[in-house]
């Protein structure tokens, strides 16, 4: 054949003609194949428990759905740019602690996801879960996901060694207790400067230990109507004490990190205490299988005696998004996965994670013992401190808020190392109002924040 | 030539796929981050103009100075310490045999294959306090440094993060400086050792004025490549680091547009760092033709 224009231009003719032909057949087939509903998640054991109970849900409903697992960074980013741009996004999503601030930076309308306010009112299902686990998944009082857990703090320890000290862990009623078992177990063991036994992990550079602490006596980084409220006292007395325990020669704490690190300061006994939502109880069994039976787990200790013992870290909310087009469907399958007491007990033990369904607690999966934590009722355990975890409000720039409290926090480890503790709460809070008053600025230029503000 | 391809549609017809690329995928974009850093938008539906607000704001927040102090200190120290150290590795290489010249190029070039990311990662474990080997390699070589937290003590980040980029780019930029000095003219070379030079009096007067095209080029594309932080630091803390420590500029802009959803002061950001880049980068060239 004799091409006017050469043999080259023959050739990318063709390549275009069948990669043409091939995209256009599979975006047809993809869309006869099309499913009723597409859920996106971004945890995989959330994806093996779903699976097991979906065919019921199809069968019931003679509908298909499609379960997409993404990375959670992933899902994140590609939702956002997504909602932005308008383009095709699933029908229900799983989002992570703190990402609906993101999505709800603009007026309520222009929130990506359904409203469930009324829905969970009218149906009564608002009081069958603990109620403080909406605010995470609301903005100016409208509720825009199901909560999927409640994430209770627990402290987990090395249960052999702390036996071996001869240290009762009930005793540990206040962190002012906490503190002196820290201070006389904490020691150089060999000799050489650097402590090898620490009592609590605790970080250095990020905020998430300091956080739950706020949280457990319910100082939030914003309020409910998403005001900054973090420049306070309880704020500053806080980060003063949580100085004091990780820096200078009486500290008690060590930042065991993450992964193999963690893994090593555990088994090598070289941090005795590890703050533990539920969820990270059974990263610790999948991670540590050869610490089985050596670890055990407490509450909290109060910061006064008879003050809340517990504090929540974490959580996993369900959207319904807008451009769904079978909302009430979907609204039936996210009930259908959340609610149901006698699946959420079976995912609690693949999870360790307590479901905030409250009527879900008394199933036996929840209250069975587990040989890896001593013996110890794991879901009693997280189901007691479940019913006073606290609300954790939610901002489109609580991350900002968050990185603020760590250079408060390592402001504040500069002063202690030049000044020690005097002046240093005074110090701290004079610090944290000026980055409070840097947060408000950047909410203040918030234009459709302010303006939906405005509105009676 | 046949008569079709005389006609004037046809050059066209061929750039058109090219040229609507271009169109979609940079001309629309450029266009719409100079609208953008004059805006504030939540989605498509809704934006606000708000003239030059965006700027003020960066301008006046602390965060963009710490970003740029922290972007110049790498960008200098990497020009300074691994531009030498990337020429001196070339010229051993260069006075090798070829067998093993070969070896060595594609072992020092390697860790450049293997991208940001997963060196950030690689080296996140490597620098962990008392189990990493970066800090029982120091304990053992110099007696400290164990418990060191590189990633996580605001006086250790920059360090940190310049080891890992020497680690990274030494290898690549070692390759233009091979190319380069294998095209330098050994008869000029005979002839300085004839005239009595030493080996530094020949690298300075023959070798490196035959280089200096491609020296110019290596610092402005190191340079501008340094002003792109943004993947490394990203990977290996997490995000700004301890105290913003690890903030560059790209990160500052990160942050802004995509984790606080702020596009317009995004934006802006971007353009104030094109005119950085574009300053810079003139006044090195500027520098280099004067000299």
């Amino acid at each position: 054949m004799n091409f006017p224009f050469g043999k080259a231009a023959l050739l990318l003719l063709q390549i275009a003609i069948v990669t043409g032909g091939i995209h256009l057949y599979t975006s047809l087939d993809r869309q006869s194949e099309r499913p009723d509903l597409v859920m996106a998640i971004f945890a995989p054991n959330h994806e093996e428990a779903y699976r097991e109970v979906l065919g019921e849900f199809e069968k019931k409903h003679g509908v298909k759905v499609q379960l997409q697992l993404v990375s959670a960074k992933a899902l994140q980013s590609r939702l956002q740019s997504s909602l932005l741009t308008g383009a095709e996004v699933p029908d229900l999503v799983e989002l992570m602690a703190g990402s609906l601030g993101y999505f709800a930076r603009g007026p309520l309308e222009d929130v990506g996801f359904v409203d469930l306010t009324e829905r969970l009112h009218q149906e009564k299902l608002y009081s069958k879960m603990v109620e403080s686990r909406y605010s995470l998944w609301s903005s100016r009082n409208r509720i825009f996901a199901l909560p999927h857990d409640v994430h209770p703090v627990a402290l987990c320890y090395r249960r052999d060694l702390i036996q071996d000290l001869k240290i009762d862990v009930n005793a540990l009623k206040t962190w002012a207790e906490f503190e002196k078992m820290g201070r006389n177990i904490t020691t150089d063991l060999d000799g050489d400067g650097n402590p090898d036994r620490y009592a609590l992990d605790m970080p250095l550079s990020s905020n998430w230990a300091i956080n739950l602490l706020l949280l457990q006596q319910d100082q939030q980084l914003f309020n409910e109507e998403g005001k900054v409220v973090f420049d306070t006292e309880t704020t500053a007395k806080t980060i003063a004490w949580y100085v004091q325990q990780t820096q200078g020669k009486n500290r008690i704490a060590y930042e065991a990190g993450w992964g193999q690190g963690l893994a090593k300061a555990m088994n090598d006994g070289l941090v005795l205490f590890y703050f533990c939502p539920d969820w990270r109880s059974k990263q610790f069994e999948m991670d540590m299988p050869n610490l089985d039976g050596k670890l055990g787990l407490i509450p909290l200790p109060a910061w006064k005696l008879g003050d809340r013992r517990t504090s929540t870290w974490g959580g996993t909310g369900l959207a319904i998004t807008k451009a769904c087009k079978k909302q009430d469907l979907a609204w039936e399958l996210a009930k259908f996965l959340y609610l149901n007491d006698e699946d959420l007990g079976k995912r609690f033990r693949a999870t360790n994670i307590i479901p905030p369904v409250k009527s879900s607690w008394n199933t036996p999966a929840i209250k069975e013992e587990r040989r890896f934590y001593g013996g110890q009722s794991v879901g009693q355990i997280y189901s007691d401190l479940a019913k006073e975890t606290p609300p954790q409000y939610v901002s489109p720039y609580t991350n900002l808020a968050g990185t603020k409290i760590t250079e408060v926090y390592l402001d504040a480890v500069d002063y202690f190392q030049e000044s020690g503790p005097q002046g240093l709460e005074a110090s701290i809070l004079s610090n944290l109002k000026e980055k409070a008053d840097y947060v408000r600025t950047v909410l203040g230029r918030n234009v459709f924040l302010v303006k939906s503000e405005a509105k009676p | 030539m046949t008569s079709v391809s005389k006609k004037a549609w046809v050059p066209w017809a061929f750039l058109t796929p090219y040229l609507v690329l271009t169109a979609i995928f940079f001309v629309y974009p450029f266009l719409n981050s100079i609208w953008l850093a004059f805006h504030q938008t939540n989605g498509p539906k809704s934006s606000i103009y708000v003239g030059l607000s965006n700027f003020d704001f960066v301008l006046q927040d602390p965060l963009f100075y710490t970003s740029v102090k922290n972007t110049t200190i790498y960008a200098v120290v990497s020009v300074l310490f691994q531009l030498p150290l990337s020429l001196g590795l070339a010229m051993l290489l260069n006075s090798g045999k070829s067998r093993i010249r070969n070896v060595f190029r594609l072992i020092l070039f390697s860790p450049h294959l293997v991208g940001q990311i997963f060196v950030g990662i690689l080296f996140a474990v490597i620098f962990t306090p008392r189990y990493g080997l970066f800090n029982i390699g120091l304990q053992e070589l110099i007696g400290w440094g164990l418990e060191e937290r590189w990633l996580a003590n605001p006086n250790l980040v920059m360090p940190a993060l310049i080891i890992v980029s020497m680690w990274l780019y030494v290898g690549f930029n070692m390759i233009y400086f091979l190319a380069a000095l294998q095209n330098v003219d050994e008869g000029l070379m005979d002839a300085a050792k004839v005239d009595g030079a030493n080996r530094f009096q020949t690298f300075w007067n023959v070798t490196l004025p035959q280089i200096k095209p491609v020296a110019i080029f290596v610092v402005v594309m190191s340079t501008i490549g340094s002003y792109q932080l943004f993947e490394l630091p990203y990977a290996l803390l997490g995000g700004a680091g301890p105290n913003n420590s690890g903030l560059t500029i790209v990160g500052y802009l990160y942050s802004t547009a995509f984790e606080s959803g702020d596009l317009g002061t995004g934006a802006a950001i971007g353009w104030l760092l094109a005119l950085i880049i574009f300053v810079i980068s003139t006044l090195q060239i500027k520098i280099a033709k004067v000299e």
